[in-house]
């Protein structure tokens, strides 16, 4: 197991590898994906062997997966999977039309598995001192993909995100700091005591006062990578400016990385201060965040920045679903995390196709896609419908598990809140994206990928995110809802 | 592990350094030139080191003797020779100009920060007596500085230093809360600083190669 648990936090480093091999767009991406598919399977081996079994647990802490961890394991490594597969694609086209030269191409790849290995590590360790430094690694690594196009504004828009992230992940590590402190009374000398699944089990003896700044610290900090309203400021600009398939690996994997460790103080909080404090917390960030997410989708302009808000609002939902809590809360938060990283993966990466052809980012200026490109015109409005919560996708049902939630558990007025916010939502995404893929196509659109196969591959991950999303819309398969259980059982 | 009483010598130190990083906080705050906000940068993670090493001895931990010295060479020499070579003299930095309030106003919000941070830090949080009490305060006031001055500055070179100061701020807080993270977690921290700087260097860089002057006042490009 131990073997396995390295292999998912390795796989992804055989870009990094290939590139400084230096390896040109098409090969380094071939390794790229190659090295995801290896991680992707050693998760779901390891989510296999984990099932009803201990929690795997070495180096006095510093490795240890349980049920949530692997989870989301899964998850990221999915979307790394989903995003080194559009990355094929994406970067033999910028290679080839001159837009990336070749060390750029290296740089990208050499950050991209960076990126991905560093996050996955950061879901492996029990340490929470480590996860802080794993977290605040991969926010460097991300902050050269947001950076790498080399123009003022993506600069700006990695500056920005550095900065904020950093200053963010800094407060997140305060956070860390009250919460050793408030287990005073148990003299945490060893290593072993600053874990996760030790500090929870003596979650009775944590000193409440310093844990509730912990907590509160921890939310904010973490809460900024999450993109948590109201420190969500860099989001649109990183989302918007990063290459696409960078875009979708922010979106559907940093923020539920940044969620994760939200959960893990959660679990803390919630076993020592009971539910109403972490509860108030975590439902004020998230309908701050639902409604400036549903607010800016209003503009119309770049869609990326669009699906950018979007990705707001859902972390948003996320939070909420979390404040909810419960067996169902819960359930529905990681479900809906889930959905939402496939969801994002795809609109993403249709959005770098979108833009390699019509060579805009604003939404006015595309049309007709559907009648231009079929598959990257039916998955981006497939999955617009599944990320605004249309049956039959995943999140319909994950989403509809959150409302119940808030039913059973908090006043009715959330969760009416949250439906009605769901629904002001709804119309401007629909609206643009629907504008994006109806109409009459422009008269020239080049195929800008060199060859037929990078082509086809380049619908390889619409197609598959958008057949998960589907099945998940329609029926949760025994194994992912016992994976679900086990991961609720361990944080309650 | 015990926390140090307020009364003994090392507590005593302690308490001076975190006032010397407060007033070192202030200062920064209260300039106007490039190369003084790197020499009390420096300044302040000299008396951090020196914080550490006053730790060291009074719990006798090795670990923490390793962290004096890498504060010492790496935020206290290495990190600011660096800001002053590749930033500071290389884009021939002198004045601020891109403040988004005046200094007086930036240090009046700075002695509110300060006294909102005591009357956060309440009694009850710490217990009485402890050096923790004394110096949590004083930490958190650095924190709550180092972003301040990230706000008020729009130049990104100073929300650089801005944020150093933060961590400094936070790294004092561990000397005093929990005296020690695993040396591994440290060594970490100390990278992820190291590699904060550099690609924070190269965007610096970058952007002032392409926009006359590298002050986040005219990032204005991104909105909405």
């Amino acid at each position: 197991m131990t073997a396995l648990a390295i292999l998912i936090a390795l796989g992804p480093l055989t870009g990094p590898a290939a590139a400084i091999a230096g390896a040109r767009a098409r090969l380094a991406g071939i390794a790229q994906a190659a090295g995801a598919v290896v991680a992707f399977g050693c998760s779901l081996a390891l989510l296999v062997m984990l099932n009803g079994r201990a929690p795997l647990f070495g180096w006095d802490g510093f490795l240890y997966v349980d049920s949530l961890g692997g989870f989301f394991a899964m998850t990221v490594a999915g979307v790394t999977l989903l995003a080194a597969l559009g990355s094929i694609g994406y970067i033999c086209a910028e290679e080839d039309s001159g837009g990336f030269s070749g060390f750029q191409v290296r740089l990208y790849y050499a950050f991209f598995g960076l990126f991905a290995s560093l996050m996955l590590a950061a879901l492996e360790t029990g340490n929470l001192g480590l996860l802080f430094v794993l977290v605040e690694a991969s926010t460097l690594a991300s902050a050269a993909l947001v950076g790498i196009e080399g123009r003022s504004r993506s600069l700006e828009a990695a500056w920005k995100y550095v900065i904020i992230s950093s200053l963010g992940v800094t407060i997140a590590l305060a956070g860390t700091l009250f919460l050793f402190y408030s287990g005073s009374a148990l003299h945490l000398g060893s290593n072993l005591g600053l874990t996760w699944p030790y500090l929870f089990a003596h979650a009775y003896a944590l000193a409440p006062q310093p844990l509730r700044l912990a907590f509160l610290l921890a939310v904010v900090g973490y809460g900024t990578k999450v993109g948590l309203a109201p420190m969500h400021t860099w989001l649109p600009d990183a989302h918007a400016e990063a290459p696409s398939p960078a875009s979708a690996m922010l979106s559907a994997a940093l923020l539920n990385a940044g969620m994760y460790a939200i959960i893990r103080f959660l679990a803390i909080a919630h076993a020592r201060l009971g539910g109403t404090y972490p509860r108030a917390v975590l439902l004020s960030f998230g309908f701050a965040s639902i409604v400036i997410g549903a607010l800016f989708m209003v503009r119309r302009g770049n869609f990326k920045r669009l699906f950018a808000y979007s990705s707001v609002e859902q972390m948003g939902i996320i939070a909420v679903a979390l404040g909810f809590g419960g067996v169902l809360g819960l359930y529905g938060a990681l479900l809906q995390m889930l959905n939402h990283a496939l969801a994002k993966s795809v609109l993403f990466l249709s959005s770098g196709d979108v833009s390699l052809r019509y060579k805009t980012r604003e939404a006015s200026q595309v049309s007709g896609l559907m009648a231009a490109v079929p598959v990257t015109g039916g998955a981006l409005l497939l999955a617009s419908f599944a990320v605004l919560g249309s049956p039959p996708f995943g999140l319909f049902l994950s989403e509809l598990t959150i409302v119940r939630a808030g039913f059973a558990s908090a006043s009715p007025v959330f969760p009416l809140l949250l439906l009605f916010l769901l629904g002001l939502a709804f119309v401007p995404f629909a609206r643009t994206t629907a504008g994006m893929v109806t109409g009459r196509p422009p008269d020239q659109l080049a195929n800008p990928y060199p060859g037929k196969a990078v082509t086809a591959v380049t619908a390889a991950p619409l197609v598959l995110g958008l057949a998960a999303l589907l099945v998940l819309g329609l029926w949760i398969p025994a194994g992912l809802d016992t994976v679900l259980r086990h991961s609720i059982e361990v944080i309650g | 592990m015990e926390s140090l009483s307020a009364t003994s010598t090392a507590g005593v130190l302690l308490d001076l350094s975190g006032v010397l990083m407060l007033l070192l906080a202030f200062a920064c705050l209260a300039s106007k030139l490039f190369n003084r906000y790197v020499v009390y940068y420096g300044a302040q993670s000299v008396v951090l080191s020196f914080a550490a090493g006053t730790a060291a001895v009074a719990f006798h931990s090795a670990e923490l003797w390793i962290l004096a010295v890498l504060t010492l060479a790496v935020k206290g020499i290495a990190i600011p020779v660096a800001a002053r070579r590749l930033l500071v003299t290389r884009l021939a930095l002198k004045r601020d100009a891109a403040m988004s309030t005046g200094l007086s106003t930036s240090l009046i919000a700075g002695g509110a920060l300060t006294a909102f941070a005591y009357l956060v830090i309440r009694p009850d949080l710490l217990p009485h007596g402890t050096v923790a009490a004394a110096v949590v305060p004083l930490s958190t006031a650095v924190i709550l500085l180092g972003s301040l001055s990230m706000v008020v500055r729009r130049h990104t070179v100073a929300q650089l230093i801005g944020w150093l100061i933060v961590e400094n701020g936070v790294f004092l807080g561990a000397i005093t809360l929990v005296a020690t993270f695993p040396f591994i977690v440290e060594a970490g921290i100390f990278l992820d600083i190291v590699a904060g700087v550099l690609i924070m260097v190269v965007f610096v860089s970058g952007l002032t190669r392409q926009l006359a002057e590298a002050s986040a006042g005219e990032l204005r490009e991104l909105r909405g």
